[in-house]
């Protein structure tokens, strides 16, 4: 044997065989990857003691638990956010938004960590101390204040009864000015339709308790209220897989809600209202209707005119219904008699699927559908909110210092309704009467999120002094010359309401479950903190320390804040059945309203009140005006003639409003939303689109007087033909956000918003667009 | 056949016989010589024996191994814990139980013992979900432990930091606990019995 080049060949290629039969490499390969994971600078959880903690999210209403870890050495961590099963209403489940709300938390670049002041030389905004920044701001105030200029300045929050929004608006109220707005939404509406009708500003739907459920045009599995607790209540209608709850949805999209209910109504755009009246005519004729609703105010002729009976036989016949709807005869008509069967059934009215606040008469006619099955007050039906309790911050300030309100809210032009960052910003854009000096926006993300956000961001840009309280540099802090920090409902001080539509009374709390970043404030004792350096009149409107010590006193009924904070909410066992007494001027149901009727008779006198109703956008005359009845939106006469309705998607996988969209929401977004990672997709019929000679994935323009957004072409058999349907909640276009920057188009810029009939409230439910090949 | 030819067919019998001596010494060397390299140790700070304890316990590993109030594990027992039994003169003559009165006991220092089945700090571990919960033995994780008369030898991975037992005292990483406490084992384990083995199941 001789130890030459092949003998020494083939001892190395035994040895590399030898060497790889052994368990040497991947072990080590193994050890190398745990070796890479246990760098000094890569960072690992430090070992702690886990804790939960309960909190409620304000933005979905969800009750949920946070999994943290403490008795770090660099502090508390949170590590997860998920549902908390003892909450009665959402029961253990989580949205997307709850689930991702630590990467909001935890995003160093997008978190507003300091307070800011944008520095015109180098085009920045560079941290400050607090003192700096209040200094600033009150500065600022106090010198509009002397000159007699407190009425321009404008605030825009975002919830109005909210902690937030009491301090927010006592804030205002103490400085003097009545610009001050908040967002919009369905809750406002029904208050309305509420009102009007039954006196009554608490609605629920019993959805939990109902078998039989009529949607019209709602997203009510796709962002209703608060989405768990009514994908929870849709749960108990489909239990092991058993129908024992009948849902049925009128919309013109085989939306996600359609393609799980029992049955869809493929209306056309905005007949939703026609449906429920066609409904109810179906109920009187077949007299299936609920014999003490003929007894009230408006039902039967009377010496005013025509009554609500009337009116349905002469215009809403099924046979009419359908010419407006679409929706065959023989279909409304199976509906009205199932709908009028089933014990325990409602229908129901709701946000649009852009979360618009709908329109007032809508609402009053699925109201009056609801009156006519007699389900007010009966499980199932509709039930009366028993109101909470809670505590006013202090007693009702007015000096208002005589201006008028920019956006004449309150006045003839605008007599009821709320008010909307549009139309503050639509007023404010005019200059009429006067402009507007210095803004605060609190809370919220209007530049994004508002209706026709281009008109918003607009106003903004030409406010000279903006402020932004926000927790996230987002689309409305860049604008703004002082930004001051807030935090996120994990780190703060705050409350919410029962969700829209909830059937029970419900109160949230958040409270700081960590001090995540050291500057960062509740947004509560950012106003709070603002209010003492301004001293004066505004000082002692807030005379609280913080705002855990205002939401002491605030719920002060409700037992002890500690506790309270705890547990993290107070939610009614059940909703209160009962027979409902009416608060309404005649102590009755109201077909013809008495309230918006005296309203009417106020602004104009007994002769002129036509014209009044004609001046708010009411085409319908003489007594039908102020009853529940069915007026086309005026984006319909504006379609057609190549042009197509555009229409939002809903989606529980994007955030609702002012919320951030996360990272995790875009990796659980599909392709029919976004395709390739950032492009955003529209959805049309094949034939309408086979009329502007598109294809599928064709790149498209989609452009209304609002805006316009690009978008690719999906073609969907499902979508109602001459409409175009849009996904929410996309488009941002923070630069701080890297990860959704830029990722498909915004609808709220491309969407135009109108004034409701009677509310003046914006609805944007539907805008004609042009969709042309980019 | 000629010469040439046949001292071709002799070299190349010889040259597969090099081949084998260098599979052998190399798998060798991967079988035997990784975890000499691999692996270093610590001693324990003393000796002590599970199987004495046992004896005198009436709860089995749970008399010192117990959970609090709100469920969480104690793990390794606080020193109180000891003092429950211990007082500050030794129960026995061994050196040492008499190390652990005098230079722990009597200072009340609690004892750095190594711990052998400690997981990485990216993972949460519940001993209540497992054990009270599924029902689990402890000796189904950690062997007979319980019953040994004394602490072997705490191995850990130069590169990783890690205790012998996660990767497992067998180099080809087989067997699963009480033998090995790798991600794998926990997964198979969870997928076995139904349970959910979603990432955030176990990492933080």
């Amino acid at each position: 044997m001789n130890w030459d080049r092949r003998a020494f060949v083939k001892f190395a290629v035994g040895a590399v065989v030898g060497l790889h039969a052994s368990p040497l490499i991947p072990k080590l390969m193994d050890d190398s990857a745990i070796w890479t994971q246990n760098w000094n600078w890569v960072p690992t959880p430090e070992d702690g003691a886990l804790a939960f903690a309960n909190t409620v999210n304000p933005a979905t209403g969800t009750g949920v638990k946070v999994r943290m870890v403490t008795g770090r050495l660099k502090g508390e961590r949170l590590i997860r956010v998920e549902g908390n099963p003892e909450h009665p209403t959402s029961k253990g489940g989580v949205l997307p938004a709850d689930a991702s709300a630590l990467e909001n938390l935890y995003f160093d670049d997008f978190r507003v960590k300091t307070p800011l002041i944008f520095n015109k030389d180098t085009g920045m905004h560079e941290a400050v101390s607090w003192d700096k920044a209040l200094e600033v701001v009150a500065g600022k105030l106090a010198e509009l204040y002397k000159a007699g200029q407190a009425h321009t300045v404008a605030a825009l929050g975002t919830e109005a009864k909210t902690l937030d929004g009491e301090l927010l608006s006592r804030f205002m109220a103490a400085l003097g000015s009545p610009n001050l707005s908040f967002n919009v939404s369905a809750a406002d509406t029904l208050a309305l339709a509420g009102w009007a009708m039954a006196g009554e500003e608490n609605l629920g739907f019993d959805l939990a308790g109902a078998n039989y459920v009529i949607s019209f045009g709602t997203p009510l599995l796709e962002g209703f209220g608060a989405p768990v607790a009514v994908r929870k209540a849709f749960a108990g209608w489909r239990k092991d897989f058993k129908h024992t709850g009948t849902l049925v949805q009128v919309e013109p999209l085989a939306s996600v809600t359609a393609s799980q209910a029992d049955q869809w109504l493929g209306c056309k755009p905005g007949t939703e209202a026609a449906v429920a009246l066609g409904l109810c005519q179906v109920l009187i004729q077949e007299g299936l209707y609920d014999r003490a609703a003929a007894g009230a105010v408006g039902f039967e002729d009377g010496d005013r005119g025509p009554g609500f009976k009337t009116l349905l036989a002469k215009n809403y016949s099924p046979g009419q219904v359908s010419q407006i709807s679409g929706v065959p005869v023989e279909t409304l008509i199976g509906v009205a008699k199932a709908f009028a069967k089933e014990p325990k059934a409602v229908a129901v009215c709701g946000p649009g699927g852009g979360g618009e606040p709908g329109r007032l008469l809508d609402f009053m006619a699925v109201l009056a559908l609801n009156a006519l099955k007699g389900n007010f007050g009966k499980p199932g039906g509709v039930v009366v909110r028993q109101p909470l309790g809670l505590k006013p911050l202090g007693e009702a300030i007015n000096h208002a210092g005589g201006k008028p309100r920019l956006d004449g809210l309150g006045s003839a032009k605008r007599p009821v309704g709320v008010a909307d960052h549009l139309s503050l910003a639509k007023a404010a854009l005019s200059g009429n009467p006067y402009k507007v000096n210095m803004a605060l926006v609190a809370g919220g993300n209007p530049a994004y999120s508002a209706p026709q956000a281009g008109v918003v961001r607009d106003f903004l840009r030409s406010v000279p002094f903006l402020v932004a309280i926000t927790p996230y540099l987002d689309e409305t802090a860049v604008m703004a010359q002082v930004v001051l920090p807030c935090g996120t409902f994990l780190e703060s001080w705050g409350d919410s309401l029962a969700p829209y539509g909830g059937a029970v009374a419900e109160y949230g709390l958040h409270r700081p479950l960590i001090k995540a970043y050291e500057q960062v404030k509740s947004q509560g004792d950012v106003i709070l903190a603002l209010a003492a350096k301004l001293g004066g009149d505004v000082a002692k409107a807030l005379p609280f320390a913080s705002a855990e010590a205002a939401l002491k006193t605030r719920t002060a009924g409700l037992g002890d804040l500690a506790k309270l904070a705890q547990k993290s909410y107070h939610v009614a066992d059940k909703p209160a059945y009962g027979s409902v007494s009416f608060k309404t001027p005649s102590g009755k149901l109201e077909f013809f309203s008495m309230n918006l009727h005296n309203l009417a008779v106020k602004l104009s006198g007994e002769g002129g009140m036509g014209k009044v109703l004609k001046s708010l956008g009411v085409s319908a005359e003489g007594t039908a005006a102020l009853m529940p009845h069915y007026e086309p939106p005026a984006a319909l006469a504006a379609a057609g003639h190549g042009r197509l309705l555009l229409a939002a998607v809903p989606s529980l996988r994007t955030p609702k409003g002012d919320q951030p969209l996360t990272p995790y929401m875009l990796k659980v977004l599909d392709g029919e939303t976004l395709s390739n990672k950032d492009e955003l997709v529209v959805e049309m019929n094949p034939q309408t689109a086979a009329s502007l000679h598109l294809a599928e994935h064709d790149r498209v323009k989609v452009t209304s007087q609002a805006g316009s957004s690009d978008a690719i072409v999906h073609l969907f058999a499902g979508a109602a033909p001459g409409m175009v349907f849009m996904p929410v909640g996309l488009g941002r276009f923070a630069i701080a956000n890297a990860y959704t920057m830029g990722r498909g188009g915004n609808y709220n810029q491309v969407a135009e918003a109108t004034a409701d009939p009677l509310s003046g409230l914006p609805v944007w439910s539907l805008t004609p667009v042009a969709v042309t090949k980019a | 056949m000629t010469t040439h030819e046949q001292g071709q067919a002799k070299r190349s019998h010889a040259d597969w016989l090099l081949f084998v001596v260098g599979f052998v010494l190399f798998s060798a060397l991967g079988f035997w010589g990784t975890p000499a390299l691999l692996y270093a140790e610590k001693p324990q700070p003393f000796q002590f024996s599970h199987k004495v304890h046992m004896e005198q316990v009436s709860e089995g590993c749970k008399s010192c191994h117990s959970f609090r109030e709100d469920g969480s594990f104690t793990g390794i027992p606080s020193m109180d814990k000891c003092k429950e039994c211990h007082s500050d003169s030794p129960q026995g003559d061994t050196p040492e139980e008499k190390i652990f009165v005098e230079q722990y006991l009597n200072k009340n220092k609690p004892v750095d013992w190594r711990v052998y089945a400690k997981q990485p700090p990216c993972v949460f571990f519940s001993h209540a979900a497992h054990t009270e919960n599924a029902g689990l033995d402890c000796a189904k994780c950690h062997g007979d432990h319980g019953k040994s008369e004394s602490l072997r030898p705490y191995q850990y991975n130069r590169l990783t930091g890690y205790s012998r037992d996660i990767w497992g005292w067998n180099i080809l990483g087989l067997g699963g606990p009480p033998k090995r406490m790798k991600m794998d084992s926990c997964a198979d384990c969870h997928r076995e019995n139904g349970v959910r083995d979603a990432c955030f199941v176990c990492h933080k």
